[in-house]
């Protein structure tokens, strides 16, 4: 029975949304409808499951002092502070909510982002050799687009962002797409596969 | 000397990974620091993006709406897209919508819409509404809602206001009207759009999106499913030109901004560093005095810092690879 319920709700309601895709009916619409209001009701708990989820894994790492368990403290500790500060000052422009938001979280964000510049800098000149054909058609095309996407290229030559525009638009798009298609009719093929119930690891367990 | 050059090479190669670090930072700093004036070249996926939102300009029927699908951590390319082009609408009169999926982007849209409307008279409710942090896991129920009714699908903004008695609402009501959504990200948030709301409900579907995920959204731009991007901060740059040069233009010929022309674009150049508009003509630059009533530049100056870096990595590959076929050559022997 523990597997046999969720898999009946999952063939039904897949079913069901499949149908509503395709059937522009006044039953179909209230379907959606009904479907909202049950989606609206039923997200707030992910939120306090993820918040449980936090504290339980988090907790625990504090009280068996596992591996870098301090900055579990600070996790938690920033986790309860921001969302005290929310409560308690709201969120608009001027409150302590966005005074932590605005100098603590978005610096680190940046910067953490802002990493890959150097990262990518390093890489590009330790390891991005014209050893092969395939490496040379790379390291061009590379090249080309980098130039392309800043003024210095186009006043170099007018071609620069003619070729760039190319790369983008007809061998990557070419690629992309097959990609895109091979990606389409996996999940298509999935998809079916759950909705006749011969595809079931997403329901856990054994076999 | 054939010798030296190789073990200069050599030496490169073994280059310390700290000194390319070094470089680089000082290759984004020292442009951050010192702006200068560098030219700004529009292209078409921006291009389409300006002209949309113009077209809705002075219509209370007609609406944009900014889908925030990112937090901080990309905040330096896309949110001077934002601004950008919240001020478009704000000096066009352009009805606007913002809205998030994620808690870190709730700040970062506040912050975009309260940087925008410095210099305009504009009031939440009547020429825009926040409708806040909606959770993600509701976003496949309002975007499709959102096709039959707008104040049904979110029922209040992110002051908590009902959204259908607010005055913005009296014309608008679904995707008729709020007819353009610009989704910002630094993945495939945009893509969802594409497969919900345009898909379903013909909505004309935007991106503004980091540089490095640019190539994978070419073959929705091919297909017309996007109507235009924002290539990285690229597209950002181009945009504040494009706001500075026809939105927020003003002459006695053109009171309220003037409409889109790419022979202008291309004749025009907006220096950072001084306050007037300067002209091309036959090649050769007057400056024509014209005031710019901008403030933000932010891209521009951004822009400066990636050609640097830009180049920096380009003659870091081109260094590496000589000193590659140096010593490969020299292990040959």
């Amino acid at each position: 029975m523990k597997r046999q319920i969720p898999l009946i709700i999952v063939i039904t309601l897949g079913f069901m949304f499949v149908a509503h895709s395709f059937i522009p009916h006044t039953i179909s619409q209230d379907f959606l409808t009904w479907f909202q209001d049950w989606m609206k009701a039923i997200s707030p708990f992910a939120v306090v499951l993820g918040i449980m989820s936090l504290f339980m894994v988090h907790g625990k790492k504090i009280s068996y002092k596992a591996p870098n368990w301090q900055y579990s403290i600070v996790t938690l500790a920033g986790l309860i502070f921001t969302a005290l500060t929310g409560f308690i000052w709201g969120t608009q422009a001027g409150t302590p909510y966005m005074w932590i938001f605005k100098n603590i979280q978005m610096p680190m964000s940046s910067t953490m982002f802002a990493l890959l510049a150097f990262y990518i800098a390093s890489a590009a000149y330790k390891a991005f050799r014209a050893r092969s054909p395939e490496a040379t058609v790379l390291l061009v095309a590379a090249i080309i687009v980098m130039l392309g996407q800043v003024p210095l290229g186009t006043m170099i030559s007018k071609w620069i962002p003619i070729s760039s525009k190319w790369i983008l638009n007809v061998p990557n798009l070419a690629s992309k797409r097959a990609i895109m298609i091979g990606v389409g009719l996996g999940m298509t093929a999935t998809s079916l596969k759950i909705l006749l119930g011969i595809e079931r690891t997403y329901l856990g367990g054994g076999d | 000397m054939n010798g030296k050059i190789i073990a200069f090479f050599d030496k490169m190669q073994k280059l310390d990974r700290r000194y390319i670090y070094l470089m680089v930072a000082l290759s984004i700093i020292i442009p951050l620091v010192i702006p200068f004036n560098s030219p700004t070249f529009t292209s078409e996926t921006t291009e389409n993006i300006y002209r949309k939102i113009d077209s809705f300009a002075g219509d209370p029927t007609k609406a944009v709406l900014l889908s925030f699908s990112h937090d901080a951590s990309t905040m330096p390319e896309l949110f001077p897209m934002e601004v950008s082009v919240l001020r478009h609408c704000f000096e066009r009169n352009v009805r606007i919508f913002t809205i998030c999926w994620s808690p870190a982007a709730a700040p970062l849209m506040e912050h975009a819409i309260n940087t925008a409307k410095e210099n305009y008279d504009v009031t939440s409710g009547v020429d825009y509404v926040n409708f806040g942090y909606k959770p993600n896991s509701l976003f496949l129920p309002i975007v499709l809602g959102m096709g039959e009714d707008i104040s049904e699908a979110i029922d209040t903004d992110s002051q908590g206001r009902k959204i259908k008695n607010l005055d913005i609402m009296k014309e608008i009501k679904n995707y008729d009207d709020m007819n353009l959504v610009i989704d910002f990200s630094g993945g495939g948030a945009a893509l969802s759009w594409v497969t919900y709301a345009r898909a379903k409900f013909g909505v004309n579907v935007a991106a503004g999106i980091t540089a490095v995920m640019v190539a994978d959204y070419y073959p929705y731009l091919q297909t017309g499913q996007l109507i235009g991007m924002f290539r990285g901060l690229k597209g950002a740059a181009e945009y504040e030109k494009m706001v500075d040069v026809f939105a927020s233009y003003e002459t006695d010929e053109y009171p309220n901004g003037r409409p889109f022309s790419k022979e202008v674009i291309k004749n025009v150049k907006v220096p950072i560093t001084k306050s007037t508009i300067i002209y091309i003509e036959d090649g050769v630059e007057f400056d024509t005095g014209i005031p710019l009533n901008y403030k933000y530049k932010v891209a521009r100056i951004g822009m400066n810092a990636q050609s640097v870096a830009h180049i920096m990595i380009i003659v870091f590959i081109i260094l590496g690879n000589i000193g590659f076929f140096l010593t490969r050559k020299k292990d040959n022997l």
